[in-house]
């Protein structure tokens, strides 16, 4: 099994684009991060649902206290307001540098072992400079899904 | 080993080893106070050059580390790192909140002296890391501004750390060096803390506790927090709770026992691994001692080995002894204007540098003055001095004291930045406060 086998093709995120949008598109592709790319159109970077979720909703002080959270905060009445304004933010903030890729003529095993050794659950596929697309630990496992279902199929 | 320690030292290129030990504690001390490279680095380079330029030499060098002090660290880092796990400090924090009944200024106070009393038997950074965090969930639950409060708990930190041998880390090498023990920290130092506590927080009323006030829908949110959801481990807190006060009645006898506080610290900590790792098997056990020693501040230990070595090598030239034979003859040799100067010039310089190595630097120049002041048992004014002048100096700025730095991040990232000047400006002088106290407590009590 190759990587290519187990692309998942997502858009890239560019300079001034919405939160919303990187929302949309990583729930439509169920995936955790998206590229992004720069002006030039190189790839630069990457934005992850976590660290927007860290930065725009959560500071320190919740995650160090979070047995104690609960439904009578405040916070929780201003929630529909927070949403509002985290959605639509502007990406650039929250880009985080590049992290290991993949290309897509490479055996799926040798991802897995990447996102192991990197503890991360997906990998950039890019060829020559190029993005191709996602691989997800999810993805792998669907796979392997399909071709044990395929197996047990009679003929 | 004795022979080694007096040898002399054979410096390269024949050049004088006063010089070159001075020049390497300067440069060392110069690169620590400008923080560009990391200070366990720096300290470790330090330690490196004394060594291979000939001031000491391998054996003189491990002979300066002083692994009592080492010992005593990690030990308690290990137990903290471990205790802290089970949330008993929020729950305590929580509770304490709810006993003032929400109200802005009874929740500083509790704070204060939650801080003030976990400081003393905890390091400084894991009580503000404990205590930041709850304190910025309710003042945003309050709605009032968590300035005052943060402010607060900085110094309760210093001051509080101040009162027992474990409370900070100046104490810590200061016993070791000495052999002071628990119990003469404990009656020798924890009687001032109060007073300086009460005055401390008087003037924090003066300046921002009239002013703090919250709405009853505010206050009621807080009397809903659950304390009990924070404890996650209960089974966890029973065993580590059990043994920190095995550690802390350890340190109450270590006298009688004949122990030094190392050994009292390590075996605790040894022990409290043993017990949360009963019944797991060998790859858990191993994942869950890696994560407790993951949580022991590495680089504090390493600064320290370094720290030590640097000094040794100033000590092995010479230059201490010249150190201490000045500051002898500046004070004409009487008791009561050196143990002052000491305390002040501690507290001053704490305020600004890392109080670590000037702790290191300053105990063997005052162990230089037992031959003018009769004697080593005569010191003891001097100890604490710059026991108290190192902790409280501490308040004097925003980098006095790493726990300082930990509430400013916390805050920071939570948007509220707490900035250098408008801090220091009343911070100094409230800092000068306490030094004053401790001034007439050291001279009633010593002089």
């Amino acid at each position: 099994m190759l990587v290519k086998d187990n692309i998942i093709h997502t858009k890239v995120t560019r300079p001034g684009m919405p939160v919303c949008e990187v929302f949309a598109e990583c729930g439509r592709a169920r995936v955790q991060a998206l590229p992004f790319v720069d002006d030039r159109g190189n790839l630069a970077g990457r934005v992850t649902l976590k660290n927007i979720m860290k930065f725009a909703c959560l500071p320190d002080y919740m995650v160090a206290t979070a047995p104690l959270l609960g439904s009578f905060l405040s916070c929780v009445d201003n929630a529909q307001a927070k949403i509002e304004e985290v959605l639509a933010s502007q990406v650039d903030p929250y880009v985080r540098e590049l992290q290991l890729s993949i290309g897509s003529d490479e055996p799926a095993i040798k991802a897995l072992a990447i996102m192991e050794k990197n503890d991360t659950s997906y990998l950039f596929v890019v060829d020559g400079g190029e993005y191709r697309g996602i691989i997800t630990i999810q993805g792998i496992a669907e796979q392997m899904s399909r071709m044990y279902e395929c197996s047990k199929q009679p003929g | 080993m004795q022979a080694d320690h007096q040898a002399l030292s054979h410096v390269m290129f024949g050049w004088d080893p006063l010089v070159v030990s001075t020049v390497l504690f300067i440069a060392t001390y110069a690169v620590v106070v400008s923080e560009k490279v990391n200070r366990a680095i720096v300290a470790g380079l330090g330690a490196g050059l004394m060594v291979t330029t000939g001031v000491l030499n391998q054996q003189q060098a491990v002979a300066g580390v002083d692994f009592n002090t080492l010992g005593l660290l990690t030990g308690m880092m290990v137990l903290v790192a471990i205790t802290r796990r089970c949330g008993v400090f929020q729950y305590v924090a929580i509770w304490a909140a709810k006993k003032v009944e929400a109200r802005p200024w009874g929740i500083l106070l509790m704070f204060s002296v939650v801080t003030a009393v976990f400081s003393a038997f905890l390091d400084n950074v894991t009580t503000v890391l404990l205590i930041a965090p709850i304190t910025l969930l309710v003042t945003e639950e309050l709605k009032v501004n968590p300035y005052p409060y943060l402010f607060a708990e900085i110094f309760s930190s210093n001051i509080g750390g101040a009162a027992t041998l474990i409370g900070d880390p100046p104490n810590i090498m200061i016993g070791s060096a000495v052999g002071l023990t628990f119990n003469d920290f404990l009656v020798n130092l924890a009687p001032i803390v109060p007073l300086i506590m009460l005055v401390t927080l008087f003037v924090i009323y003066l300046i921002w506790g009239r002013g703090l006030s919250a709405t009853d829908e505010a206050r009621e949110r807080i009397m809903q927090f659950r304390e009990r959801d924070a404890i996650t481990d209960v089974l966890l807190m029973k065993q580590s709770l059990s043994v920190l006060a095995l550690v802390v009645l350890g340190f109450i006898f270590a006298h009688p026992l004949h122990l030094e506080p190392a050994t009292i610290a390590m075996f605790g900590a040894g022990l409290l691994l043993l017990i949360t790792n009963l019944g797991r098997d060998a790859e858990e056990q191993t994942e869950d001692v890696h994560g407790s020693f993951g949580e022991v501040e590495w680089v504090t230990i390493f600064f320290f080995v370094g720290l030590f070595i640097v000094v040794a090598g100033i000590e092995h030239a010479g230059l201490l002894n010249i150190l201490a034979d000045w500051v002898v003859e500046f004070t004409g040799g009487d008791m009561t204007i050196t143990a002052i100067m000491i305390l002040w010039v501690s507290a001053v310089a704490s305020a600004v540098v890392d109080n670590i190595p000037f702790v290191a630097t300053m105990i063997p120049v005052i162990e230089s003055m037992a031959s003018t002041f009769g004697g080593a048992d005569n010191l003891e004014p001097l100890w604490w001095s710059l026991a108290l002048g190192a902790c409280l100096g501490g308040n004097g700025s925003l980098v006095g004291a790493s726990a300082n730095l930990i509430v400013a991040g916390f805050a920071e990232r939570a948007g509220h930045r707490i900035k250098f000047l408008p801090f220091m400006l009343v911070a100094f002088p409230l800092m000068l406060v306490s030094i004053v106290i401790a001034t007439a407590y050291i001279y009633l009590r010593y002089l």
